[in-house]
């Protein structure tokens, strides 16, 4: 542990306070802010809301632990409540569960750490529901008094604590705690959001193939045969052509290939009309029965039909046909929700990922096996379960598995590593 | 003579036939309306909204053939791009804020 | 007065809206009586757009063709392409907030 701690202050000789830099290195930059005293000993208080950074804070609340040596983490979450409110129950349970969630969390880190589990305990408390709390200073009041029950020397702040509604209380509650004993710091993560570009390259035949769109709509919903029409939809159409034709056509359009796309399209688009009126009979009879004998489940399946346009209009058909709904599109991984089980074999064997290799690649690629037969489909809930739920990566944080070397950046590491399918 | 004015049932017309669905799909709408006001999640009212929103369009369009007003129609379209705009950008405010906007 | 294509049409025009009635029902049924928002969002995209499909095809065949009978056809490939992708996005945000999808035993929501 000591060797750990020297090297980490070593790196972060220069840097900044612990808010500023967003990866692990910077981990033990606090130790600069915390100036002269020894590395605290005791427990690690880290105040606990369902914010989009909970998972990653959790993350870094056990590196620092680790590193710094608290013997335990404190979940706790502040209640905004008093015991008595109507719905005060309710609201208890609800931060119940966001304690286990974080519990179990945590205690799953600790475990994929390398070596052995280090002798760090978890525990969660669920403080301040006596008395009702007014700002910053009540909050800090019950902190410190519950740090100093359990013998506490830090805390930890989630960057998006927000215990009172929408109001930002980061602030103030970073300032209220200095004024204590307590040695406060933000977990150095950033919220999970995608900046990635979405623009391609500008050239003609984009531009051309925006234009015409753009004017034939125009055309579309005036009058074709009025001069006025034409000026002014060759002047919309010139501006959105402009502005969006890098952003909106993402592949370069070909003769040969664009054309019978859309030709392929016409045909599928009856097809599809057909799945949806066939299934949405059976789904009315699922929902109109009195008893609603419906079994949900949510599904991964690996889909190989490229990424863009394609998987859209997958992602978008496995959605219309009822029954199935795509919760998430990760790469070439769908997620699919599915609310009977007739629905999810339908799923599973592929038909709707076949008709959009047709409608993509032509005839020939529509050949491959379904993604039952490729074992590319597992069940996340459920009896038949053969896959854990992914819940606790999707808000944001690492994967538990990873989370042992690379707590926070969430965004480049779980977006950029998953390999991509292309055209083909 | 079009479609509209063509007799049904009883010397009403089509037109009143359609204006008797507008009004059952009101009352749909009014059911839906539950669910929006009850969430209990912030993504079950948008859903309600959402379904709402598709709803008040194919109001809009059946009253445009109904009383032969097309410019009814353009209306529901906007409204339906407004709706569409509104499901996107509420759920990708709540998910990433102040990631798009 | 009107000949048979025309008595065809009217059929089919009462028909479509019958049918846009009914799945509209279902829809409403569904987001009122289904656990969750997953489940929920399942009838929003699926019966409510074939509803509406139905709803606008009815629309269409009364005005014929004409400007506003292109527009409602215009307006029903944009509703078949939009209402999956907002349900698709409110699924999704529903996913990343952490919502865990009802499974049978869990307490009705």
């Amino acid at each position: 542990m000591a060797d750990t701690d020297a090297a980490g202050d070593a790196d972060d000789e220069g840097a900044g306070s612990g808010t500023a830099g967003g990866d692990a290195a910077d981990r033990s930059g606090d130790d600069a802010d915390r100036g002269a005293p020894a590395a605290p000993t005791g427990g690690l208080v880290v105040p606990v809301e369902p914010t989009p950074t909970l998972r990653a804070t959790i993350a870094y609340a056990v590196e620092a632990a680790v590193d710094d040596g608290f013997s335990t983490i404190h979940l706790v979450e502040i209640a905004s409540w008093r015991n008595g409110d109507p719905d005060a129950d309710s609201r208890a349970a609800k931060a119940e569960r966001v304690l286990e969630r974080a519990e179990a969390w945590a205690n799953s880190d600790l475990d994929d750490l390398d070596g052995d589990r280090p002798p760090v305990t978890v525990a969660t408390e669920l403080i301040g529901a006596d008395e009702y709390l007014f700002g910053p200073d009540d909050y800090v009041r019950v902190l410190a008094a519950y740090a100093k029950e359990h013998d506490a020397g830090a805390v930890l702040l989630d960057p998006e604590y927000t215990p009172v509604g929408n109001t930002t209380l980061l602030q103030p509650l970073e300032f209220a705690l200095s004024n204590t004993s307590l040695t406060v710091e933000t977990a150095p993560v950033t919220r999970p959001t995608r900046r990635e570009r979405l623009r391609s390259e500008a050239t003609g035949g984009r531009f051309v193939a925006m234009f015409g769109f753009s004017l034939a709509f125009y055309l579309l919903l005036g009058d074709p045969f009025y001069w006025f029409d034409w000026v002014t939809g060759i002047a919309t159409a010139a501006i959105v052509s402009i502005t969006l034709s890098r952003v909106s056509i993402d592949t370069e359009p070909a003769i040969p290939r664009t054309p019978m796309r859309v030709v392929r399209g016409v045909i599928y688009v009856p097809v599809l009309l057909f799945e949806i009126v066939k299934a949405n009979v059976e789904i009315a009879r699922v929902i109109l029965d009195p008893r609603l004998p419906i079994e949900p489940t949510l599904n991964r399946m690996r889909v190989i039909v490229g990424s863009g346009l394609p998987l859209m209009t997958l992602a978008n058909s496995i959605t219309l046909t009822p029954g199935t709904l795509t919760v998430r599109a990760r790469d070439s991984d769908l997620y699919v929700h599915s609310l009977i089980p007739s629905a999810r074999d339908g799923l599973f064997d592929g038909s709707l990922e076949r008709w959009t290799r047709f409608v993509y690649y032509g005839r020939a690629s529509a050949r491959l096996p379904t993604p039952r037969e490729r074992d590319d489909c597992a069940i996340l809930q459920g009896p038949d379960a053969t896959e854990e739920l992914p819940i606790a990566a999707a808000d944001g944080g690492a994967e538990p598995s990873e989370s042992g070397e690379t707590p926070p950046e969430p965004d480049e590491g779980s977006d950029a590593a998953t390999p991509e399918v292309t055209d083909g | 003579m079009s479609v509209v004015d063509a007799a049904l049932v009883a010397g009403y017309t089509v037109g009143d036939f359609l204006l008797l669905a507008a009004a059952g799909f009101t009352v749909l709408a009014i059911g839906m309306l539950y669910r929006a006001v009850k969430g209990p999640t912030m993504q079950d009212r948008v859903l309600a909204v959402n379904v709402l929103g598709t709803n008040t369009v194919v109001i809009l369009a059946i009253l445009s053939a109904a009383l032969s007003e097309p410019t009814f129609l353009d209306i529901a379209l906007v409204y339906a791009l407004l709706n569409f705009l509104m499901a996107i950008a509420i759920s990708k405010f709540t998910v990433e804020r102040g990631g798009v906007l | 007065m009107i000949d048979a294509l025309g008595t065809a049409r009217v059929a089919l025009v009462v028909a479509f809206t019958l049918l846009g009635l009914f799945f509209t029902f279902v829809s409403m049924t569904g987001v009122l009586r289904l656990p969750d928002v997953y489940s929920r969002a399942h009838t929003a995209s699926q019966a409510d757009t074939l509803g509406a499909g139905f709803g606008l095809a009815a629309v269409a065949l009364t005005i014929g063709w004409e400007a506003a009978g292109v527009k409602s056809v215009l307006l029903l490939f944009f509703i078949f392409v939009t209402n999956p992708t907002a349900a698709h996005a409110i699924a999704r945000a529903a996913f990343e907030e952490g919502t865990v999808p009802w499974t049978e035993g869990d307490e009705r929501r």
